[in-house]
């Protein structure tokens, strides 16, 4: 539309060109993301067993049960509690560590490094990990408590198997670390240069212009940890029991919502209650995503035209 | 006063440090223990007796470095060609214009917040009636649409690319499959490292896909580790699991610790851009 029109054809090809080059990847959309969203969407509304080839249409009533039924409230409520406790904790001990390796202090390099290690680790070998450390008779936690006279705790059961798993995904911290400490090093040092001159103290400095600038950022970090935390799964299963059929043999503390999705398609059969579950878990993270967004308005910027890139000034802060 | 500050930074540093490294520790004081020992009372915070016995039996107890051979097919199958499939699409996002490229690139920034587990089951469900269970194919498939945050890597580095060098190519007769083969792919060699890394390190790490769809003959090494040791009473076998999963992920943290900087930047930019 802004070229010249004898450069008609040329732009006619670039733009096959772009269908060319950007297809394959929407196809695989459509097939493996968005055809089985759809499919899920279909089961929610019937009453499938994933066996019988006809199954019936019962409306909304998945739904009507996800919001009714007392396990799947208790489900959901874990998972907003497991998610309000380790996202802030993870994003605060991320951010603690960064604000340290920020400072000019001898083997910086080696520090960001190891504290970075536990994030790299899969999360089979973590879990695996924490299962050896909280376990009951062998177990170094309980080794270290022996030693003030409380022995025989069972933290992989009730009602401690909640503060394991929390331990365990703080364990990942670095990589709240890493960003934010990318984040720290874009910030100009005059602007802190400047706050001492006028006479501002350490912590208002960090609270009036290192947080301030470093929102995009843990506004970020506020949203991939959500969505992080409320699909968690493997390391429920693997450092509770061992074995995937398990399912149901997970403490009660840690009944996330997604142990009971596989509970209800694996243990129960019940597909079209478990699509029910999997859709409302979706738009909750989509709201969830949205309503975070708005409230970062402005902080985070995408642009779609590649021309506009160069040209952009990088909005930084909050509004 | 700069230097008691600095003095307070290192000391809280190395205390962190410690906490953060000491689950490495006693994994690997487990892994060096009799089974003997394991329960002792009060607990042996060094093994008593040395012995790298779990290791050999960690590796024999199942078919360890067969199962190590399925994660490594699966990973080396998936990484290349997710990196090269995302690449294209990279490329695409990046030099091309056409109509509704506004509504693809939406389409593809909120796919990146997709929570994949969501998609899983149903993809399970399909997988199952299209007979692709038990088969590596579904990871073939996975890989050769790209993954929207690696395609959004590859975007935002050909995006920077100097517009000149298409357009000298394009005079010269170069059609845009050419211009990204000889010119754009080789420049993009960090982003590639990246994006191998990253990819294998996914798939290597992986547990539930692996877990439903392969039974435990074709399964990865982190499926196995997390279910084959125990013994004929179902008892978790665990000086045998602190050993197999030091050897499962020691490769991945030394692959860190030579190529740190493809695996920090991606993490890091993936906050930034």
């Amino acid at each position: 539309m802004r070229r010249a029109p004898r450069l008609g054809s040329r732009r006619m090809r670039r733009a096959g060109a772009f269908y060319v080059f950007t297809g394959p990847w929407l196809l695989g959309f459509l097939i493996l993301t968005a055809y089985p969203l759809g499919y899920a969407l279909w089961l929610s509304f019937t009453n499938s067993d994933g066996l019988s080839s006809h199954p019936r249409f019962v409306g909304l009533d998945n739904y009507r049960e996800v919001f009714t039924d007392p396990d799947t409230l208790d489900s959901l409520a874990r998972t907003g509690l497991f998610t309000a406790i380790t996202v802030p904790l993870t994003i605060t001990a991320g951010l603690f560590l960064a604000v340290l390796l920020n400072q000019p202090i001898r083997a910086r390099g080696l520090f960001r490094t190891l504290l970075y290690l536990p994030a790299v680790v899969p999360p089979v070998g973590a879990a695996l990990t924490f299962k050896l450390i909280f376990d009951r008779d062998s177990g170094s936690a309980n080794g270290l408590l022996d030693m003030f006279g409380v022995n025989g705790v069972a933290w992989l059961a009730d009602p401690y198997a909640r503060w394991v798993l929390i331990t365990l995904t703080l364990w990942a911290a670095g990589n709240v670390m890493i960003i934010s400490l990318a984040g720290l090093q874009d910030i100009p040092r005059e602007l802190h240069e400047a706050a001492r001159v006028d006479g501002a103290s350490q912590w208002q400095s960090f609270t009036r212009i290192t947080l301030p600038l470093l929102s995009p950022v843990l506004f970020f970090q506020v949203v991939t940890g959500i969505i992080a935390a409320l699909q968690t799964f493997a390391p429920l299963l693997i450092s509770l029991d061992p074995t995937p059929q398990g399912v149901s043999a997970v403490p009660r503390s840690n009944n996330l919502i997604m142990i009971n999705v596989f509970t209800q398609y694996f243990a129960n059969s019940r597909y079209g209650y478990a699509s029910a579950l999997l859709w409302v878990l979706f738009v909750f993270i989509i709201a969830i995503t949205l309503v975070v967004f708005r409230l970062s308005k402005g902080a985070v910027f995408y642009s779609v035209d590649p021309e506009q890139e160069k040209t952009r000034s990088r909005t930084i802060g909050g509004s | 006063m700069v230097l008691a500050r600095r003095s307070v930074v290192h000391m809280l540093l190395v205390a962190m440090l410690v906490l953060f490294l000491s689950p490495f520790g006693w994994l690997v004081i487990t892994a060096l223990k009799a089974p003997s020992e394991l329960r002792a009372v009060p607990i042996h915070w060094w093994p008593h007796h040395l012995t790298l016995d779990n290791f050999s039996q960690a590796l024999t107890f199942f078919d360890y470095l067969g199962y190590a051979r399925n994660s490594l097919t699966i990973a080396v199958i998936y990484s290349t060609l997710i990196t090269l499939a995302s690449a294209w699409a990279g490329y695409g996002f990046a030099r091309l214009d056409a109509p509704g490229k506004r509504l693809v690139f939406g389409v593809l920034l909120s796919t990146m917040m997709m929570p994949q587990i969501i998609t899983l089951i149903p993809t399970y469900l399909l997988f199952t009636r299209a007979g692709l269970v038990n088969t590596y194919v579904p990871w073939v498939l996975w890989g050769l649409c790209g993954a929207p945050y690696l395609i959004f890597l590859f975007r935002q580095f050909f995006t920077n690319m100097p517009k000149e060098l298409e357009e000298a190519a394009i005079v010269d007769g170069c059609g845009q499959i050419r211009v990204f083969w000889r010119i754009f792919l080789p420049q993009s060699w960090p982003v590639i490292a990246t994006s191998l890394i990253l990819s294998f390190s996914w798939s290597w790490g992986d547990y539930v896909a692996p877990a439903l769809l392969l039974d435990d003959d074709r399964t990865t090494l982190a499926v196995k580790i997390a279910t084959g040791y125990v013994n004929e009473h179902g008892t978790g076998l665990y000086t045998l699991v602190a050993a197999g999963v030091v050897v499962y992920i020691v490769p991945v943290l030394l692959l860190f610790l030579i190529l740190q900087r493809g695996f920090v930047s991606g993490v890091a930019t993936s906050g930034l851009k």
